[in-house]
């Protein structure tokens, strides 16, 4: 569905992704981790069509999107989420989620009610009057999420949405996307968060350096003696549920 | 219909009042003063398409005004065309520099773009100013009187109604950016540029479309301003001071809002001429006066109404229907 091909990306004289191929299949649901600064969001900005790769190509069902602006990805069925929330704040949260309905549907009055459907969905409904800046964190990373699948996409980019929120909050996040993939959605997660990711993703991939160091199902992601120098400190031990 | 009424109440009364008032008051200077005060406030509105709309904040708004004036002007006396013609060629021409700075101006984000608006308007200054041969240069140009309504030589009455039938134009042009896809989808530019992007917004043609729309629109209002005032000169058309004025009615009225606008213009226009008139001839020494004045009004609404005098409207309006619940 989603490949990358050598892709690098530098900033001056700092290589922030390097050499990175990839590969994402469809309806998979995969996890990137990495620790802070491994580049995760650069790449995800670089298959989003936010920065254009010194090297390599990104392709999207066979198709070259490499060096297309977001919207144009956007609109072959690929968007993203942002790690520091983006919400336009000015506007209700019904009116944010039908800003990126209007994507598909050009009429006003289906867009909108599209967008209570997308609101539903994510468990928003009972804020959808409200200004988006007075959402309290746990509902503004939904928020992306909403307005993101307003668009229709078959290929999502999570960007830690799961970070900042209460134990509460994480498990109805982690119900969501759960959700989303088993109606067919193909998913990319970064997240810090090792207990949720084990549970969700199938494959894990771990950056260090703008490198990829390893690759694999959870558990032996969690085992992996590389990942544990860099990344986790310690193994890795799903507590029994 | 009882919503689209709650909802346009205050533009009704505004514009009502506007219809009536010529058929009760013949005052010269009365509606001298209701002219100006709905021509700002079509400029203004005009302002706000680019600004308050689309968060793409111009000062330098001027140049399309300027534009609008010219093309008329230099057309009336150099070709002795109608300045209906003129309007035209300065919507053409402002629309070739709205899309021009607005292509140019692209990338620029926030105060960036401000500034390079602000440049655009004074090379225009510099131009009108220096090319002496074609636009007569700082001397400026007055604009023949010719009556009649293809030469827009019209009196006061007729004028009350040109200028109202632009405003009641510019009102419904941005209540139609509130309820449009493409109006929300600028408000999603203003609000945050990269996440539009990732909602498969094209954001770069949006916010040239915009500017290029506002150009427009304020050179039509340029044009009309020429031929009522009657005259042209450049340091007044081009200047920074005109910007800030669009701005400054907007901010004040409520940016971002359709009504906004037209209740800055009202009481900034209001308390202009108020002054201008009360500190005229001898105590000319206060004439400067008005512009301390319109300083302290933007303080107060900046603190207290951040949201502008049209954002006081709709809480008034929720207030009421509160009370009615």
């Amino acid at each position: 569905m989603l490949l990358l091909e050598g892709v690098t990306k530098r900033f001056g004289g700092l290589t922030a992704v390097r050499d990175v191929t990839l590969e994402v299949a469809p309806a998979e649901l995969l996890g990137i981790i990495g620790p802070n600064g491994a580049g995760k969001t650069t790449l995800f900005n670089v298959i989003a069509g936010y920065y254009r790769p010194e090297e390599g190509r990104v392709l999207l069902e066979g198709r070259d999107v490499t060096g297309q602006p977001p919207y144009v990805i956007c609109r072959l069925g690929l968007t993203r989420t942002f790690q520091i929330v983006k919400p336009f704040g000015n506007l209700s949260v019904v009116d944010n989620v039908m800003i990126g309905s209007l994507t598909r549907v050009t009429n006003m009055r289906a867009a909108r009610v599209d967008a209570e459907r997308v609101i539903e969905t994510c468990g928003l409904g009972a804020y959808a009057r409200m200004p988006a800046k007075a959402l309290p964190i746990g509902l503004r990373k939904r928020l992306e999420v909403a307005r993101a699948l307003a668009t229709r996409p078959r290929l999502l980019l999570l960007d830690e949405v799961m970070a900042g929120l209460n134990p509460s909050e994480l498990a109805g996040m982690v119900e969501l996307i759960r959700r989303l993939h088993a109606d067919g959605l193909t998913l990319v997660v970064i997240e810090h968060i090792m207990a949720a990711m084990m549970r969700l993703a199938h494959r894990i991939v771990v950056l260090h350096h703008g490198e990829l160091i390893a690759e694999g199902p959870p558990a032996r992601i969690a085992s992996d003696r590389r990942v544990i120098d860099a990344y986790l400190g310690e193994e890795f031990v799903l507590a029994p549920a | 219909m009882e919503s689209l009424l709650a909802r346009h109440w205050a533009a009704l009364v505004i514009f009502g009042l506007a219809v009536l008032t010529p058929l009760f008051v013949r005052d010269a200077f009365f509606l001298d003063s209701l002219v100006l005060i709905l021509l700002w406030g079509a400029l203004s509105a005009a302002w706000n398409v680019a600004s308050g709309y689309a968060g793409q904040v111009s000062l330098g708004h001027s140049a399309f005004f300027g534009i609008g004036a010219y093309a008329a002007a230099l057309l009336a006396t150099r070709w002795q065309q109608s300045p209906w013609l003129g309007m035209l060629v300065g919507v053409a021409v402002s629309l070739a520099a709205g899309a021009l700075i607005g292509y140019l101006s692209n990338r620029l984000r926030g105060p960036y773009f401000a500034l390079s608006t602000i440049a655009f308007s004074q090379v225009l200054l510099i131009l009108a100013s220096r090319w002496r041969g074609f636009t007569a240069g700082s001397e400026g140009i007055p604009v023949p009187f010719r009556p009649g309504f293809w030469t827009l030589g019209l009196g006061h009455v007729a004028w009350v109604y040109v200028a109202l039938g632009l405003a009641v134009l510019y009102y419904l042009a941005q209540v139609y950016l509130e309820r449009s896809r493409i109006g929300y989808r600028l408000a999603g530019v203003r609000e945050d540029e990269d996440a539009a992007q990732a909602l498969g917004i094209p954001s770069r043609r949006l916010k040239v479309f915009a500017i290029t729309l506002s150009a427009a629109m304020t050179s039509v209002v340029g044009t009309l301003w020429a031929q009522y005032v009657g005259f042209v000169d450049p340091v007044y058309v081009f200047s920074v001071d005109l910007s800030i004025r669009f701005a400054l009615n907007t901010i004040i009225g409520g940016m971002g809002t359709a009504l906004g606008p037209f209740l800055g213009s009202i009481l900034i226009t209001t308390v202009e001429t108020y002054l201008r008139a009360t500190f005229s001839g001898v105590k000319t020494g206060f004439a400067g006066i008005y512009l301390i004045l319109y300083g302290c009004i933007l303080i107060l609404v900046v603190r207290f109404v951040p949201e502008g005098l049209a954002g006081v409207a709709a809480r008034l309006r929720a207030r009421a229907a509160r009370a009615h619940a």
